[in-house]
């Protein structure tokens, strides 16, 4: 059983004795036992170093509906290092050996980091 | 027969060769805006391949004059085209570049956006990437990416054409709102072999002056793009291949006195 919700029986058990179970506490349960849901958030840095600058950035919210949102060139962190700070978890490093090229030509743009946020 | 005369001079074609387009805004007139204004969207052969439109957009001196520019003498004028329509909201397209990317160093196709009307972010105007045309890409596999670091939203007031190296990453941004916004797509095509034959003031072939850096690129990336560029210039100026894979400002150490 999941901790938070075999602490929450034990209280609730002193509270309904008491007779002070609430509706507050229900609602609390209902978010304990609700699954978390998975954001995604692609990060694009200039290297394959934590630090770096990004290049571009896309976050997968699927918990909100998908309607347009207005580009910007204000990425929602300064470097895949801040995110992590953030509280996102990295999920996919850069495999350096996967950006191909060949002389001056090459076919991608950044190297990716994806990560994600369980909410 | 048309005569066009070239209308970019030597910055001018270096600049495409950076960024891969160029941009004439407000160029047509609101007369014919507003009749294209009205067309439905999907196939319009027919409308580009008449008169009305290719004299009035497709020879228009400005226009014709960046094709003649950068594809040469006796260029190939479009006899058909897509009208892009948009009206209700939407998320907007993934990053594509369109059929074949065009792998290599030449301009060889100018894909050109016309906007018969004005055009502001909430209507989800195309987006293109500066830079972005030397990539020959997947272009499913270039779809996940979000908001790029230097990308532009063309908001352009009407009559404005954009002109662009075919192979350019470009989608239709995000619309927030019902207004109705169209774009006509065409192509003009080299038949001439490339020479520096652009508005010049000297005979003698400048070097490629590098353009700033790109704010996506990278150190590595950086690099790259100035050596792409430059043999993109040298074929645009029919330098021979050697000449073209010469590493710029390097001379032979027997020509050295």
């Amino acid at each position: 059983m999941n901790s938070a919700v075999g602490e929450w029986l034990a209280t609730s058990r002193q509270k309904l004795q008491a007779g002070t179970l609430t509706a507050q506490d229900l609602d609390r349960l209902a978010k304990l036992v609700e699954t978390p849901r998975q954001l995604v958030l692609y990060l694009y840095s200039k290297s394959t170093n934590m630090r770096s600058a990004l290049a571009s950035w896309m976050l997968y919210d699927a918990t909100k509906p998908q309607e347009p949102t207005l580009p910007s060139q204000e990425a929602p962190y300064e470097s895949v290092l801040d995110a992590v700070a953030d509280g996102w978890r990295i999920v996919q490093f850069p495999d350096a050996k996967l950006y191909r090229y060949d002389d001056v030509d090459n076919d991608y743009l950044g190297f990716e980091f994806i990560l994600e946020k369980m909410i | 027969m048309a005569v066009i005369e070239p209308t970019l001079d030597d910055a001018g074609v270096m600049e495409f060769v950076a960024t891969g387009f160029v941009l004439l805004e407000g160029v047509l007139d609101d007369a014919f805006n507003a009749k294209c204004d009205k067309m439905a969207g999907g196939n319009i052969d027919a409308f580009i391949g008449e008169d009305e439109f290719t004299k009035t957009v497709l020879l228009h001196s400005k226009i014709a004059g960046v094709a003649r520019s950068l594809l040469g003498e006796d260029f190939l004028v479009p006899a058909g085209g897509h009208h892009h329509l948009y009206e209700a909201p939407h998320l907007g397209q993934t990053w594509h570049s369109d059929g074949l990317s065009g792998l290599g160093y030449d301009v060889t196709e100018l894909q050109c956006y016309y906007y018969p009307q004005a055009v502001e972010i909430e209507d989800g105007p195309t987006m293109i990437l500066p830079g972005s045309h030397c990539r020959a890409v997947d272009r499913e596999a270039i779809a996940h990416y979000g908001d790029i670091r230097g990308q532009m939203s063309l908001t352009v007031p009407a009559g404005t054409v954009a002109m662009t190296r075919y192979g350019i990453w470009h989608k239709a941004g995000p619309k927030t709102n019902d207004r109705r916004r169209g774009m006509i797509k065409f192509s003009y095509h080299r038949q001439a072999a490339p020479q520096r034959d652009w508005k010049i003031d000297a005979p003698q072939i400048p070097e490629y002056q590098n353009q700033p850096r790109l704010a996506y690129v990278t150190e590595v990336e950086s690099y790259r793009d100035r050596v792409r560029r430059m043999r993109t210039w040298n074929w645009l100026c029919g330098l021979d291949e050697e000449s073209q894979l010469r590493w710029e400002r390097s001379r032979p150490v027997s020509e050295i006195a």
